[in-house]
């Protein structure tokens, strides 16, 4: 990779899981991030019938083949699939498996196995990142000592180097219902080979998570292989993450103070990220990779998408466009 | 060479608390609105003349309203539409004795627009509903064609050219008619507007309607239709664009396989040197749950992928020909 590229999420299409399958639906979708400015898309794992865009066998099933949906996206002008985000405790119906568990040693031999699929599509793609959920939510998992840090480093390390044969990094996404948020992700970090597994700053999990992301870039700038800006409206400063099943509880559901919407597309009015000081961040981090822009679910995508496009426009890429001619 | 002068057609509806509403709704619906289109990369805006007092509350003027469009990456506002599709014993294009209550409506929107950048057109419905103006004869016709005559030695005096948008369901349709219409109106100060759904819908082909007017064509909507009016629908009381009961919904964006062949049109403008503005329009896209934004992407979209190809095609062969 040379230089930032920017990509849009295809997630906040997707509402639930009948949604947003059809052919056509997926071409509008690529179409409006191509035309507003975008050259990349990421795509969120996905398993079954319903989700034509969610794993390998599901495009091969939908498209021929990991290449002829490479041919759907090119034809719909964008470039390639940046990135891949990928949670191993989503159970796979292609593989009749239920839920994997990174700190279950167990389970590694079946999560290296299917980052390798993963990883193998996305570079048939034209794509460089597998996003992946290190770890189950903090309510939802036994407090991490050391000894499940070091299951998790060994976990992702062996999934970073089955990734990077096939040219792909593995990137650990913590979101703010993470076991890791918090001081955890750094003594993962710490304990895992740099040149395996890396970071992926998302802007919107982190500050929803009280946590500053322009602090985590300056902090491990050099650990960051993989960026998504997404603004927050809202700050789980009560930690209802800690809770049992926060997903439906606190996610979705928007815990105690029913948050509508806990993420938008940056800009956003009440958005909370400074995306200016972000994107500064980045490039003193001599940050080189894509930059995918998410709405994490939006009443109306494809608004989101433009209004995400006219801040990269207008503002965040002439950013990096003059960092990079100086 | 790309083509850069694409506007849209203030036309879009959004969604707010209150249902679906036009951006005018308030500003932040304003502001999301515009930049959306900005990010699209429209640099030309037209408007309705019936929006105007709305944004000179809402900006302080009209002019106000084009500043913040130019704050936003336009370049100005280039279109006014204008029209008085409901005849009424006041309006009624096809009746002599309201054209003066008809011109003087038209020197206030005209007033409105003092101190703007430069709006070249000033759009015009030149008929009520066929139904209400039948049977449409050649005196008919000319009547009509008088009255845009008067408009549009007015509007030059502006700095705007009177040009005339026909609509399917408007007393002047068919080729014929169009036809008889520009041959009674003074080519200095009335023009062509294509709207290309329109044309197709009443059968009219819109590539060869701005072959033969080219040299008065002074612009486009560029939307597609799926049918042709093969039922009559022009001579549907009240309605026939929103209440005609064998087609729900006539016009679609472009690239969504619609009658209209953009790539010719785009083709035909390149070879006859027309070089002003291109404006995309959309007209009822949320009917079947489709939102404007997303039209209006997809519509981009095939602007800059499919047209574009088609605007160098024919400029190599024009090349080629030299």
């Amino acid at each position: 990779m040379n230089g930032i590229r920017w990509s849009y999420a295809i997630n906040q299409w997707k509402p639930q899981f009948d949604d947003f399958v059809r052919r056509e639906q997926h071409e509008r979708a690529l179409k409006t991030i191509s035309i507003a400015g975008f050259e990349g898309v990421e795509l969120t794992y996905g398993t079954g019938r319903w989700e034509p865009l969610g794993n390998p066998q599901q495009l091969a099933a939908n498209f021929g083949s990991v290449a002829g949906f490479r041919d759907f996206v090119r034809g719909c002008a964008l470039d390639a699939v940046s990135s891949w985000y990928w949670d191993p405790a989503e159970r796979s119906m292609e593989h009749l498996t239920g839920p994997l568990s990174p700190l279950a040693e167990a389970d590694v031999p079946a999560i290296v196995a299917r980052a390798t699929e993963l990883a193998e599509a996305l570079a048939a793609l034209g794509g460089s990142v597998l996003l992946v959920r290190p770890v189950g939510g903090a309510g939802d998992v036994e407090p991490l000592d050391d000894d499940a840090i070091g299951r998790l480093a060994a976990c992702w390390e062996a999934v970073g180097r089955a990734t990077s044969e096939h040219g792909v990094r593995t990137a650990l996404h913590v979101d703010f219902l993470s076991a890791l948020r918090r001081d955890h992700v750094p003594r993962l970090l710490d304990r895992t080979d740099p040149s395996l597994v890396g970071l992926a700053v998302d802007t919107g999990e982190l500050t929803a998570g009280g946590i500053d992301p322009v602090s985590v870039i300056e902090r491990s700038g050099d650990r960051v292989w993989h960026v998504q800006f997404k603004d927050a409206l809202a700050v789980d400063d009560a930690e209802e993450y800690l809770q049992p099943h926060a997903h439906w509880t606190v996610r979705v559901r928007g815990g105690a103070r029913e948050v509508p919407r806990w993420f938008a597309e940056p800009g956003v009015d009440g958005g909370l990220v400074d995306f200016a000081a972000v994107t500064r961040a980045l490039q003193a981090a001599d940050y080189d990779g894509w930059i995918v822009v998410e709405s994490d679910q939006s009443p109306h995508p494809a608004a989101s998408a433009l209004l995400a496009g006219y801040l990269v426009q207008r503002e965040l890429r002439p950013l990096v466009e003059g960092k990079e001619a100086a | 060479m790309v083509w850069t002068k694409w506007s849209y057609m203030d036309h879009w509806v959004t969604e707010t608390p209150q249902g679906p509403q036009p951006p005018s709704f308030n500003r932040a619906y304003m502001d999301r609105y515009v930049k959306q289109l900005s990010a699209l990369g429209f640099t030309g805006f037209d408007t309705f003349f019936f929006y105007l007092p709305l944004y000179a509350g809402m900006y302080g003027g009209v002019p106000g309203f084009e500043r913040f469009l130019q704050d936003n990456g336009f370049d100005k506002i280039t279109g006014i539409f204008s029209a008085y599709p409901s005849a009424t014993r006041y309006t009624a294009p096809h009746v002599r004795e309201t054209h003066d209550r008809i011109v003087a409506d038209c020197e206030n929107t005209l007033r409105m627009c003092e101190g703007l950048t430069g709006v070249e057109n000033f759009i015009v419905m030149p008929t009520s509903t066929h139904h209400q103006t039948e049977p449409v004869t050649d005196d008919t016709i000319k009547v009509v064609a008088d009255l845009w005559n008067r408009v549009g030695a007015l509007t030059l005096q502006h700095g705007m050219k009177t040009t005339c948008h026909f609509e399917f369901w408007g007393a002047i349709r068919t080729r014929e008619q169009l036809d008889t219409f520009f041959r009674h109106t003074d080519p200095e100060l009335v023009f062509f507007f294509c709207d290309t759904a329109q044309h197709t819908i009443a059968g009219v082909d819109p590539v060869q309607m701005f072959r033969d007017y080219s040299d008065r064509c002074t612009g486009f909507h560029f939307k597609d239709t799926k049918n042709v009016d093969e039922h009559e629908a022009y001579r549907t009381p009240p309605d026939p664009e929103l209440m005609a009961p064998q087609v729900t919904r006539w016009f679609y964006e472009m690239g969504e396989g619609g009658l209209v062949d953009f790539p010719a049109l785009m083709k035909e403008i390149v070879a006859s040197g027309y070089d002003g503005w291109l404006t995309v329009e959309h007209d009822k896209a949320e009917l079947g749950g489709g939102s404007y934004a997303e039209a209006t992407a997809v519509a981009k979209w095939y602007i800059d992928n499919v047209l574009a190809e088609a605007e160098a095609e024919a400029r190599a062969e024009l090349e080629t020909a030299r």
